[in-house]
């Protein structure tokens, strides 16, 4: 049974304590989280994106253990309305004129039980993504590109519906704040709610507040120290993946000329084709010697984007269609469609160069990895507000070849 | 006092440019055998700064376009922008040491900036003036 920690008449004179320190922690460290989360969505800062989420699950663990031992109104049976109950009091905001609860009110429980919910379900997706479609994480190489992807969607799915239900959230707030004049925002931020006496405070909380802080303190250090010890010879690489197969004749014939592109970057008939026309080789004679030509040719295929080495490897070859040999890592779709945002000054920029140089950008092009957050573009691409949006809505946009439960034909 | 350490160190610090002039001497004896020589550097040197008009597409192509005119500096690929070793052997000693790959990058360059092979007596001269950069 939920103490009743309503009041009806008037308020007194105290202020209680109703909300502790580390309540109001987790409750600031979730929404920031979750906004990081949001804004970090572009491949670029998906070490921050993962921090975020990391953040966010060892938040969501402690208000689990904290909802046992919390003290009141931080208690789940402290809040353990019902759905008729959260009915009722919905009803009684339609009038106008629900009681007011010191502690979570009857619907707002069941918002908090959902937003609990959904952040671990995003957190446990997100974990799945990380070790299928990234092989990174406590998950690495348990799944299949396949099965990351699904997660991915699921993903998705899950932080929108969290983000529709954090909005239902803050309306109640709103709503609640003008029906009872008061400002729960406020009480969130100093925890002290005005009450009559007699009704019990919560602790303060305050060595927990402390350890909290520190911990999160030291994690953000650890995470993302690279940054503080990063050289411009020597950028930080958020993510470093596997070592693909390597070939020395490889990286020195195709090197000698541009970047030695990782076999994984195209299927096997693109290198077959390829060199088969190495005497007209983009306009020029490579003139390898047939024993030379073989090997690398060999390594090539072995190695092609079939095999699966690398998500981009996984992701290219499935976007091309059976019909089509590109001889080109640009022209592939996957290719053009991860590059679509990138303004035409960028390319035309001498720091890129082109799109010939992924290792303008790409700071592990020459591994071959291309992994998400191993991305700097030299080039100011301005609007971080709009490369949000585009991040946001790629999903929704008729012309993405972006595959997903919302445009399942790409 | 024991100098054979000292020796060996040299003999092995040397070694390149032993290399460099086998490669460049086995070359030179190649073309001569098919009637080419004297090898005049200056005459390497005129063309390896001469402009040739590409058929297809009207532009001027030169060695120097991706060499640079200082050969002891790194160059620069002008397509792809990958920076290129320098070709003076002086701070490149792996410069002309494979007759292999010397003869590649011969065909190789000479069809991209001549828009043919070069004769014997071209790349005889060539070889006369980068091999003592």
């Amino acid at each position: 049974m939920p103490i009743r920690t309503e009041e009806t008449g008037a308020r007194g004179e105290v202020r209680l304590r109703v909300w502790n320190l580390p309540l109001r922690l987790f409750h600031w460290g979730l929404a920031a989280s979750f906004v990081t989360a949001w804004l970090t969505l572009d491949d670029r800062y998906r070490d921050i994106h993962v921090f975020a989420g990391y953040v966010m699950a060892g938040l969501l663990l402690f208000r689990l253990l904290w909802g046992v031992i919390g003290g009141p109104y931080a208690r789940f049976r402290d809040f353990a309305f019902g759905w008729r109950e959260a009915r009722d009091y919905l009803k009684l905001v339609l009038q106008r004129c629900p009681p007011r609860f010191l502690g979570h009110n009857p619907a707002g429980s069941w918002a908090i039980y959902l937003l609990l919910g959904l952040g671990l379900l995003i957190a446990i997706t997100g974990l799945l993504t990380l070790g299928g479609e990234e092989r990174h994480g406590p998950l690495a190489g348990w799944l299949s590109f396949a099965q990351g992807e699904m997660a991915h969607n699921l993903h998705e799915l899950l932080a929108w519906s969290m983000l529709g239900l954090v909005a239902v959230h803050i309306a109640g707030v709103v709503v609640e704040s003008l029906l009872h004049r008061e400002n729960l925002v406020a009480a969130m931020l100093t925890g002290r709610k005005p009450s009559k006496p007699g009704m019990v405070s919560a602790r303060a909380g305050r060595p927990t507040g402390i350890l909290m802080s520190v911990a999160i303190a030291a994690f953000g250090l650890s995470w993302f120290h690279g940054y503080l010890v990063e050289t411009p010879e020597r950028p930080y690489r958020p993510f470093s993946g596997i070592e693909l197969p390597d070939q020395a004749l490889w990286r020195e014939e195709c090197g000698a000329c541009h970047l030695a592109f990782h076999p994984s970057l195209l299927p096997a008939r693109s290198w077959r084709t390829m060199m088969a026309g190495q005497s007209s080789h983009f306009g020029e004679d490579l003139f390898l010697e047939r024993d030379s030509a073989d090997e690398i040719e060999r390594f090539l295929l072995e190695n092609a984007a079939e095999q699966a080495l690398t998500e981009a490897a996984w992701k290219i070859n499935r976007s091309i269609a059976a019909t089509e040999t590109p001889l080109r890592i640009t022209e592939t779709p996957y290719w053009v469609d991860k590059h679509k945002e990138i303004p035409g000054r960028v390319w035309e920029d001498p720091r890129v160069n082109g799109k010939v140089n992924c290792a303008s950008c790409h700071l592990d092009a020459d591994a071959g990895t291309f992994e998400d957050a191993a991305m700097r573009i030299p080039v100011d691409t301005g609007g971080a507000l709009k490369g949000l949006w585009e991040a946001m809505t790629s999903r929704f946009r008729l012309d993405s070849s972006h595959a997903g439960i919302f445009n399942p034909k790409g | 006092m024991n100098t054979k350490p000292i020796g060996i160190a040299a003999l092995l610090f040397a070694l390149p440019f032993y290399a460099q002039a086998d490669a460049v001497s086995e070359l030179e004896a190649q073309y001569r055998a098919k009637g080419a020589g004297p090898f005049s550097a200056a005459a390497g040197e005129a063309l390896w700064n001469k402009g040739f008009i590409d058929a297809k597409s009207g532009k001027e192509r030169k060695c120097t376009l991706c060499h640079t005119t200082d050969l002891t500096r790194p160059g620069k690929h002008v397509r792809t922008g990958k920076v290129i070793e320098p070709m003076a052997p002086s701070v490149n000693p792996k410069r002309f040491t494979t007759v292999k790959k010397i003869k590649k990058w011969f065909v190789r360059n000479c069809k991209w900036t001549l828009g043919r092979e070069c004769t014997a007596q071209e790349k005889g001269d060539v070889l006369a003036f980068l091999k003592n950069l």
